[in-house]
């Protein structure tokens, strides 16, 4: 088995979760990469009821009308701040994203029930996953499967289904094209009088007159053609075992966890690699996500800090990895709340900008929302109430931290808030602790005076570093 | 100043230190504190994107056409449905088309002669996909990758130039169009309240307002460190460093501006018309303000109506003078008058010009959601002084569609495009879009 060290535990945690403290590191380290890569997707095996009785005493889901557009975001972000389960929370975070359906156009208690069904899926066949995704509420609204009936069939289900949930347009290693205009049609049609009951908990129902028992024919030409009263159930499953919905999913699935995929040749070997073990394990997503994380691709070089931090993911991180606190009120109507600081970076969970999901890596970075990222980080800093709503850090927590002397205590925290490697950035950071108000040097005093102006400084700084946006 | 980070690092090298030098560069050929003056060589292109595919044929409508009855039976108009909300008729001219009831405003800078509308706009093989679609369009390359075709411009131009001589208005990512090899072009998210540039500045601990040089310096050391040629962490840094500059001195300039229109407030007609001219009001705060302004991007979504595109549950989505459609065109119209307007009041009119487009348009024949799904052709719609009013391009023929039953394009969106480089903003479209196309005679 092999061994797994520090900087390799942290960027495991990182990745499958949101980081964590030194002893959280620590004690996934001692698991070796096997065991803590086990640890970590067998999620159902960790205790987490401390974060169950905080959800049952600060929530109240108890009616559908309570079930609404804040407290659904403040529900989500108080399961990821708190979790001791971290990869189910960013697994149902790379599933929202790959199946994005936004509540722009979805009702909260869809939005929520589907979020729930991810969160308990996410690991299944991929077949059991893409059905019960697509004959949920959410999605049937989503992509107006509810009004594609019989003799006027609504695309967009059956274009997306192949386009951003399957196969993708072109296959990820042989770039040959996926489907056709006439597949998307036709597909559609398979799909007709999918619908959903109107009362609680509002199951999928087939509604029979609305449905097209009549013959369809997909993928003409190729190795997958079938002609036939195709349903619904019918197509998904030959959709999940084309090797290009294989290929796809493991694209999907490297560039979330682990690096960006090039078009090189390599890449595409590499690709083809690990969606071999979709291939052979059933289409189960639990072997091909256990088979990348405890690769050697999964702890290259290349993977260290390869990708830009989601905005859930700084933020979420920020609270983790510092030990800082996160009040999650009783309701959703502040100011300071962690949904409304990733949404202005751009990340508003339960609402992704299309059904293609977040843009990525360059996608969040641009001046608005660079600006949204530091000062972010600036009023966590910067927030000494610890009563109200909101995310703060006292004295007391940084003073745990800070050592005896300026540089030590820049490298404590850079190792704690990464472990962050900065070159001629840490000897910039001493001499920010070391500058008085006037530009005046001053002798780094390790107090709590110290610790609420020029810590707070620090590590407002380091949260500014184009390093720290990284993941 | 649109040089960037590493421009400066290989400028400044062994020069001075890096928070004295920084602020100059930035402020290079910017007013201070005042509204400029007017320059008739001034050239401010805006572009509006018009997100999720619109609805060319209830937009621009070829209300004597009978193929377009009868391909849409419920959500076609008739000649005598095409009046605005005042009774005028919103049919052009002697033209077979007329414009939404819901675009008034639109059709009154048309009877002005400011507005050209380019019929049968697309492109070879269009793509349906949203995504591949706006890439495509975004980098007027059929393969939707590489550099944006505003990017490859402001490359070209806006070396030298103010950091603010491109922007893009709207939360989300920046338009791929401004993907640059060399400048970083601002994005700007409006903030809700009286000052919508508010969130656009860099914070520091209130309480301790002495340390806030101390932080600004350590920040702007931090950022301007070298990193790999095209890492992310260059962008990071790039990115980073152009917004704590950028918001220093747009928050600065900004503040002379005064308002010489009313833009929609208060929900009125619609949410979405209020965010729309939060946005080109925005623009009109950068265009009197910054003088090196001259490509701003703003952004209306909405368009993909799939289902319930006309009507309210009220008039069981049967009234084509509201819903989905209805609320996108007229925040569209009233949005673009009201900035006209606007630009008038500040000596501006002759001085901007103004392109709409969607990824793509949307199918003739209705679908059984009271909606549309997605198609290949469009109008495009520019607007300005500048602009030769009319209609220019073809309508597409509604009797030969292709095999999915998407109308066939007439113009390739890449003459738009070229025409506006060569025309207006004194560019040389074929280095920037690849080749030649031809050029149409909406500017002079």
């Amino acid at each position: 088995m092999a061994s797994l060290n520090y900087d390799e535990g942290a960027h495991l945690l990182r990745r499958a979760g949101f980081g964590g403290t030194p002893s959280e590191i620590e004690d996934l380290s001692a698991r070796g990469r096997e065991g803590a890569v086990d640890y970590l997707i067998n999620f159902s095996q960790i205790d987490n009821s401390a974060m169950e009785s905080l959800l049952a005493s600060n929530f109240d889901f108890s009616t559908q009308q309570k079930i609404n557009n804040g407290e659904i975001r403040r529900w989500w972000y108080t399961r990821m701040v708190n979790t001791r389960r971290q990869f189910e929370e960013k697994l149902t975070l790379f599933w929202h994203n790959h199946f994005a359906t936004s509540s722009s156009k979805v009702q909260d208690i869809f939005m929520f029930n589907q979020n729930n069904l991810l969160r308990q899926r996410g690991l299944n066949r991929f077949d059991d996953l893409v059905l019960r995704v697509s004959q949920d509420a959410a999605m049937l609204i989503w992509l107006d499967n509810i009004t594609n009936v019989l003799g006027r069939p609504n695309e967009n289900f059956g274009r997306e289904l192949q386009e951003l949930f399957t196969m993708g347009i072109r296959d990820v290693v042989t770039g040959e094209e996926n489907y056709t205009e006439h597949d998307v049609q036709e597909v559609a049609r398979a799909f007709t009088g999918w619908n959903y009951r109107r009362q609680q908990p509002f199951p999928f129902q087939l509604n029979a007159a609305q449905h097209d028992n009549g013959t369809k024919s997909i993928f003409q030409g190729t190795p997958w053609a079938t002609t036939g009263n195709l349903s619904g159930e019918d197509v998904i499953t030959i959709l999940c075992a084309r090797p290009a919905t294989a290929r796809y999913i493991t694209w999907k699935l490297f560039n979330f966890f682990v690096y960006p995929v090039t078009d090189s040749a390599a890449d595409k070997s590499t690709i083809d690699k690990f969606a071999k073990v979709y291939q052979n394990n059933n289409h189960s997503i639990k072997e091909l996500i256990r088979a990348i994380f405890v690769s050697d691709e999964f702890f290259s070089e290349r993977a260290f800090f390869s990708l830009v931090k989601q905005p859930t993911e700084l933020v979420v991180g920020a609270i983790r990895m510092l030990g800082g606190s996160y009040n999650q009120g009783t309701g959703d109507r502040g100011s300071n709340t962690l949904s409304q600081l990733a949404r202005n970076m751009g990340q508003d969970l339960f609402a992704p900008p299309d059904v293609a999901g977040w843009d990525f890596n360059l996608g969040w970075v641009n001046t608005a929302s660079m600006l949204e990222r530091f000062n972010f980080a600036n009023s966590y800093l910067s927030n000494r109430n610890t009563t109200n709503p909101g995310i703060f850090v006292t004295n007391d927590q940084l003073l745990s931290i800070t050592k005896g002397s300026a540089k030590k205590t820049v490298k404590r925290y850079l190792s704690r808030l990464g472990p962050l490697s900065v070159g001629p950035a840490l000897k910039t950071l001493r001499d920010y602790l070391e500058t008085g108000d006037n530009g005046q040097p001053v002798t780094y005093v390790n107090d709590t005076a110290t610790v609420d102006k020029k810590i707070r400084g620090l590590v407002h700084q380091i949260m500014c570093l184009p390093e720290f946006q990284l993941n | 100043m649109a040089i960037n980070r590493r421009q400066f690092i290989k400028r400044s090298a062994g020069a001075v230190s890096v928070s004295v030098l920084m602020p100059k560069l930035w402020m290079g050929g910017v007013a201070h504190g005042q509204e400029i003056a007017a320059d008739p060589n001034r050239k401010i292109f805006v572009v509006i994107q018009l997100g999720g595919g619109w609805d060319g044929l209830n937009t621009v409508v070829p209300y004597t056409d009978s193929r377009y009855k009868a391909l849409r039976p419920t959500i076609g108009f008739t000649d005598s449905e095409l009046k605005d909300e005042t009774g005028a008729s919103t049919i052009l001219g002697n033209q077979p088309f007329g414009l939404n009831p819901a675009m008034g405003e639109l059709k009154s800078l048309y009877d002005a002669g400011k507005v050209g509308i380019v019929l049968g706009v697309g492109y070879p093989s269009q793509n349906l996909s949203h995504f591949f679609a706006t890439d495509i369009w975004q980098t007027a390359n059929p393969t939707g990758s590489g550099t944006g075709w505003l990017g490859r411009y402001a490359d070209q131009k806006l070396i030298g130039k103010s950091g603010l001589s491109a922007v893009s208005i709207g939360g989300g990512g920046l338009p791929k169009a401004f993907y640059a090899n060399n400048i970083v072009v601002p994005s700007i998210s409006p903030a809700g309240g009286a000052d919508p540039f508010v969130n656009y500045t860099f914070q520091t601990d209130g309480r301790f307002a002495g340390d806030r040089n101390n932080q600004v310096n350590t920040f702007r050391t931090n950022s301007t460190r070298d990193f790999p040629t095209g890492s992310f962490a260059e962008a990071l840094a790039d990115a980073g460093f152009g917004a704590e500059q950028g918001a220093t001195q747009l928050r600065a300039a900004v503040q002379t501006y005064t308002p010489g229109a009313t833009y929609p407030s208060a929900n009125q007609p619609s949410a979405t018309a209020v965010n729309f001219g939060v946005a080109l009001k925005m623009v009109a705060q950068i265009v009197t303000t910054i003088p090196d302004a001259n490509i701003l991007y703003v952004q209306l979504g909405g368009f993909d109506h799939h289902s319930q595109e006309i009507g309210t549950a009220a008039d069981q989505f049967r009234d084509k003078t509201k819903g989905a459609l209805a609320t996108l065109l007229k925040a569209f119209s009233l949005g673009v008058k009201t900035f006209y307007d606007d630009m008038a009041a500040h000596g501006l009119a002759d001085n901007v010009v103004m392109l709409g487009w969607s990824e793509f348009g949307r199918r003739p024949n209705e679908n059984a959601s009271i909606g549309t799904d997605h198609g290949t052709v469009e109008p495009l719609i520019v607007i300005g002084n500048p602009v030769k009013g009319g209609i220019y391009g073809e309508q597409s023929s509604l009797s030969d569609l292709d095999n999915a039953g998407n109308m066939k394009f007439k113009v390739d969106f890449r003459s738009v495009y070229g025409t506006v480089l060569d025309k207006w903003l004194g560019a040389d479209s074929q280095s920037i879009l690849g080749a030649k196309y031809e050029t149409l005679g909406f500017l002079a």
